[in-house]
């Protein structure tokens, strides 16, 4: 997140918490400048100003709400306008043979696109970026084939006009202000829908499951419901959108109803203002519409392909000088000056909520693999490795490169599935296996991983919060959470620094902080030492011991020999996949096979062994 | 040879290498021991033009190099054999070892090299016309050290040879080091097997953090109680 | 019976035309790694430019094959050289919006220039009909699906027996173990980009006695072509061959048996199938631009 959106939301206390959010300068400065959307044209008494700025809150509308898949989850959709064409012609045919009102139809047709985004994005969110952009085009043209083959529904090509009911009831005006007010409150809406996202857990998460998908799951996110909540919100917005503006343009047709080129403008406007941040869309809105509207009403005809070459042109420069937009490039520093206005105040922190209680007998079964077989291909990888984790105790598994100790890990975490054996969780006298990484989470099993994956947009205490809210879905709960681990891995002097800009060693303690935060009972820890100095080193262990004495059982892979004879009350030594010693650290390390595997028989002898 | 003065290195905003001065004469064979993420890899890197330093210089045959781009550096008969053996999977070995001579001022004189590479490895020219990615682990190694040896190197680097191999293949693989050390080749070694390495260099360093923390012959380095513990695990 | 022999014959001809174009994009996202959605705008370029030698110059449309092919390389090695070079580290939804971009600028810039109208070029010695045992493709078809196996054939020649092509595939396959080869991995993408760029232009070339042009012609092959390519799995060259041959035949037949309007809605139905289930395509990662 961008430093503009991380000290724009205001940290809410208690309950009264959203309406003292009015008082920050930047909420008032913001809804200031908004309503110059309805002044403006309220005092110049031109239809055409007023017409602008109806196309002008239109499109906000419709980039702010593309903005929550693809900015917030970074589904770059070039297929949104589906979800546009849906909620006008629903809502137009509902008012032709039903008679319904517009403003029932339009959540109809609201309605109507959420299934259908649910539909797609279920099977699509899996594909990569480039590879999602086509099959969103793909059906987009596939609807709006079927719109023109489909014409005695429709009305195909030839159109089908809106009945032309005059009134507040049927949205049709002559007073051409009223349109305004009503496309000035869809836009309000969906700048508040998305402000609230992003200022919630779900922001954050959409934003953890965007950067690192692994990562996220680890944390107890399930990538693909996140994406559909964003999914069916911003086909709604989208959907609501396109059945005001089908009461305003009173003619749809395919063409224009399911258009990819105004699927890429509504995307464009997003990414000129500032990808994934609030009032991105709407400042590149602003900024672009206007000067088109302006050049069409001038040059007339004879600009047939002006502004589209112009809108492709200005594309092309950005993706080449401002990636960000202009609030990832300016909004940090426009923000610094709004804040300096009354009210902009840091709050104070909140306190915390008590830790979670772990109870249970020591020595009792934590985890239990049977039987673990891992085939890639012709590789065995995990060759018939049975275990059982006891509570209480510090497990050290230890093993050449390249032995399946990771492999291991993926497997008693969520994220390999296993070809045959068995992974269960114990909990009191049930036992269970869940069925994705994320659900190993949220049962208790918290990981890291051997190379560390920070969600470097983030700051310190954000990428600790995306962990604590598994537990505590409240902001500024999960907010107090994460500032107590961040003192406990000794992080809190840096905690507003973006993931990013840390060096190694402090992004391994983040790593260990933020698995943390999700209150695990088992801790699965791989390679937490690696490439640390013997100071930090010596500090992660009695990090580690200081966990296992609040309570949780951990699992640590190992190359740093020396920390992990001290940590360990038991040493699991893995090579080609098998387990191949077992029990007290000092047998296992004077164990011959041990030895041969791992330090060398040269060594050995060496020695004297 | 090769004189790092003061380099300093990484990626992003993260730093990775942090003052980091070392030299290597002309025949000799000298290591480098770390851990797991202590720089080694990165150091490699930045030598061979894959990763700009930030600061520092450096310098092989008295001329400078950093910054320079890695086809450059390969010019010079500046030769890595990089982390877990990087082949073109869907390439024979064949073509694998060719494009170690790639390289113009390679070229010259490569059917002849091509013999004298598949001399040190007979296995290699078994399986000259398989795929590279159906190989083993050891197999490759010896492949991608092979395509090393193609390029004519003066100064040949290897990255953690040994990852990944069982410990029969690692014997193997520190002998073939030996024979092109004794071949008269410059070589830097970089590994994690303290112990083997150790044994076969004649002076050695050891990287911790990002920094140069020791220096001496490879056998001081073996006695010495502090690599005994962390690296020797005793 | 007859019918179904013809329609099968006119889909290995429309199938020979999309594999020409196909192939680009294999080539530009199996070595480049960028997915191209400006490709249709280059097949557009090289239409256009056809149509002006042909009726400036009144050069026949495989005379100007050659120019029109060196001019789309050109094209290709500059896009790559001044847009997508600069873009290769950063993350792939920029990528995606700067040859969107292109995309959209260049359709509008040929709207500004020639307008909506369908040019139209005439060359008849591309229109003659031709029987095949009874059943009848046109001359222009059959030279098409002769380059397209030329092409195919030639550039499996190029990428196995050349340094060049090794190299290519070097990069390819593993771009870091290039670099320490010695291989200027910024050249050959260039290279790369101005051949799949190339190839277009060769079918645009051999495309336009057939088609009309207009600003859209793009838009209304690429997207059949990214069909193809992922089908035929998105790496390989032999897949994007094949694949084109399978859209061809599917494009005809559908055609007639479901509704022409329709057969669009058909294979995108099999694109959106293929993206879900088996997103590596029907040929997985074969040879060709590895």
């Amino acid at each position: 997140m961008t430093a503009h959106s991380t000290t724009a939301a205001p940290v809410a206390l208690a309950k009264p918490s959203r309406l003292t959010a009015l008082t920050h300068p930047r909420v008032y400065v913001a809804l200031a400048l908004l309503s110059l959307l309805l002044i403006i044209p309220a005092l110049s008494h031109s239809p055409f100003v007023v017409h602008v700025f109806v196309t002008i809150c239109v499109f906000a509308g419709l980039s702010t709400a593309w903005n929550i898949v693809g900015g917030y989850a970074g589904q770059l959709s070039l297929g949104h306008m589906m979800f546009y064409g849906i909620g006008a012609y629903t809502t137009a045919l509902l008012i032709q043979h039903f008679g319904l009102t517009p403003w029932i139809g339009m959540w109809a047709g609201a309605a109507l696109s959420a299934v259908v985004a649910v539909c797609i994005g279920y099977p699509c969110f899996r594909l990569r970026g480039p590879f999602f952009s086509l099959a969103t085009i793909a059906f987009l043209e596939v609807v709006r084939l079927l719109a023109i083959h489909f014409h005695g529904v429709t009305g195909g090509s030839a159109g089908l006009i809106v009945p032309l009911k005059p009134g507040w009831a049927w949205m049709i005006f002559t007073e051409k202000f009223n349109y305004l007010i009503i496309a000035f409150g869809l836009l309000l809406l969906t700048l508040v829908v998305s402000w609230a996202i992003r200022n919630a857990r779900l922001g954050y998460y959409l934003t953890a499951v965007r950067e690192r998908e692994d990562a996220a799951s680890a944390a107890g996110i399930s990538p693909t419901e996140v994406k559909l909540k964003a999914v069916i919100v911003s086909a709604a917005l989208t959907s609501l959108i396109g059945s005001f503006h089908a009461m305003y343009t009173t003619f749809l047709e395919p063409a224009t109803m399911f258009s990819l080129a105004t699927s890429i403008e509504v995307a464009m406007f997003a990414l000129i203002g500032g990808l994934g941040t609030v009032v991105g869309p709407l400042l590149g809105t602003v900024l672009v519409v206007p000067i088109a509207e302006l050049a069409r009403g001038w040059l007339g005809s004879s600009a047939n392909g002006l502004h589209g070459f112009v809108y492709g042109t200005v594309l092309v420069l950005i993706t080449l000088t401002l990636p960000g937009g202009l609030v990832g490039t300016f909004g940090a520093t426009v923000g610094r000056w709004i804040d300096r206005l009354p009210g902009g105040k840091p709050r104070p922190e909140p306190e915390a909520p008590a830790l979670r209680q772990i109870t249970g007998l020591a020595g009792e079964t934590m985890l239990e693999t049977k039987n673990l077989v891992m085939r890639f291909g012709g590789l065995v990888a995990t060759d018939n490795v049975s275990m059982v984790l006891k509570r209480g105790e510090i497990l050290g598994i230890i093993g050449p490169n390249g032995a399946g100790k990771t492999t291991l890990f993926n497997q008693i975490s969520g994220f390999l599935k296993p070809s045959s054996g068995s992974v269960a969780v114990v909990s009191g006298a049930k036992e269970t296996t869940p069925a994705s990484a994320d659900a190993f989470a949220r049962a208790g099993v918290g990981r890291t991983f051997q190379i560390v994956q920070p969600f470097g947009k983030l700051t310190v205490i954000e990428n600790i919060m995306i962990g604590a809210f598994m537990r505590h879905p409240d902001v500024a709960s999960a907010r107090a959470v994460a500032l107590r681990v961040s003192s406990l891995v000794g992080l809190h002097h840096v905690r507003e620094v973006e993931a990013r800009n840390l060096p190694i060693g402090d992004l391994k303690r983040l790593e260990v902080a933020r698995t943390l935060a999700t209150e695990p009972e088992i801790l699965l820890l791989d390679e937490v030492m690696a490439g640390q100095s013997q100071a930090d080193t010596q500090k992660m262990v009695e990090l580690i011991r200081a966990v296992r004495d609040s309570g949780v059982t951990v699992i640590a892979i190992e190359h740093n020999m020396q920390a992990i004879m001290s940590l360990s009350d038991r040493i699991i030594v893995i090579d080609s996949g098998k387990v191949i010693a077992e029990g007290d650290p000092q047998a296992v390390v004077r164990d011959r096979r041990v030895i041969e595997a791992y330090l060398g028989e040269d060594f050995a002898n060496a020695q004297g062994l | 040879m090769l004189k790092v003065s003061e380099l300093t290195a990484g990626y992003g905003r993260t730093t990775i290498l942090q003052n980091v001065s070392i030299e290597i004469g002309k025949g000799e064979v000298v290591t480098i021991i770390g851990a797991n993420g202590a720089g080694k890899t990165t150091l490699l890197r930045a030598i061979s033009g894959l990763v700009k330093p930030s600061a520092g210089s450096i310098e092989f045959d008295g001329e400078e190099i950093a910054g320079a781009s890695p086809a450059d550096i390969v010019g010079r008969g500046l030769i890595m054999v990089p982390e877990a053996r990087q082949l073109f999977p869907v390439m024979t070995v064949r073509d694998n070892v060719m494009m170690g001579c790639y390289h113009a001022n390679a070229r010259e004189g490569s059917a002849a090299r091509f013999e004298e590479v598949l001399e040190i490895f007979p296995r290699v020219r078994e399986r000259l016309d398989q795929l590279a990615g159906s190989l083993s682990g050891g197999e490759q190694q010896m492949v991608a050290i092979a395509r090393g040896l193609m390029a004519k190197p003066r100064l040949l680097m290897l990255d953690e040879p040994s990852l990944g191999l069982a410990p029969i293949i690692v014997q193997q693989m520190f002998g073939i080091v030996e024979r092109i050390c004794a071949m008269g080749t410059t070589v830097l070694l970089v590994e994690q097997k303290a112990f083997h390495a150790l044994k076969i260099a004649q002076r050695a360093y050891v990287i911790e953090n990002g920094r140069i923390a020791m220096e001496n012959t490879g056998v001081g380095l073996l006695a010495d109680p502090h690599i005994k513990t962390a690296y020797l695990g005793i | 019976m007859d019918v179904l022999v013809q329609l099968l014959l006119n889909g290995i001809m429309l199938g020979s035309m999309y594999a020409i174009i196909a192939v680009g994009l294999t080539l530009i996202f199996g070595i480049v790694r960028v997915v191209n959605f400006a490709h249709g705008e280059f097949l557009m370029i090289g239409m256009y430019a056809t149509y002006l030698l042909a009726t400036k110059l009144g050069w026949h449309p495989y005379v100007s094959a050659v120019p029109i092919t060196l001019l789309l390389f050109c094209v290709g090695a500059l896009v790559q050289r001044f847009i997508i070079q600069k873009l290769l580290g950063a993350d792939e939804h920029i990528q995606i919006f700067a040859t969107v971009g292109l995309s959209t600028a260049l359709v509008n810039l040929a709207l500004m220039i020639f307008g909506a109208d369908l040019y139209s070029v005439a060359a008849p010695s591309a229109r003659q009909s031709v029987s095949l045992g009874g059943y009848t493709v046109l001359s222009g078809q059959l030279v098409i699906l002769a380059c397209a196996f030329a092409l195919v054939a030639g550039l499996h020649l190029f990428m196995q027996k050349t340094p060049l092509g090794r190299a290519i595939r070097a990069t390819a396959q593993n771009r870091n173990a290039a670099l320490l080869m010695g291989v200027r991995v910024d050249r050959i993408y260039i290279i790369s980009f101005g051949l799949g760029a190339a190839c277009v232009g060769l079918a645009s070339a051999l495309v336009t006695p057939l088609f009309p042009v207009t600003p859209t012609i793009g838009s209304y092959f690429v997207l059949t072509a990214f069909v193809v390519v992922v089908l035929g799995g998105m790496r390989s060259m032999y897949g994007a061959f094949m694949g084109a041959m399978i859209i061809g035949i599917v494009d005809s037949l559908s055609g007639y048996y479901i509704a022409p309007d329709l057969k669009e809605v058909v294979y995108f139905a099999i694109f959106i199938l293929i993206l879900i289930f088996k997103p590596t395509g029907l040929f997985g990662f074969g040879r060709g631009t590895e």
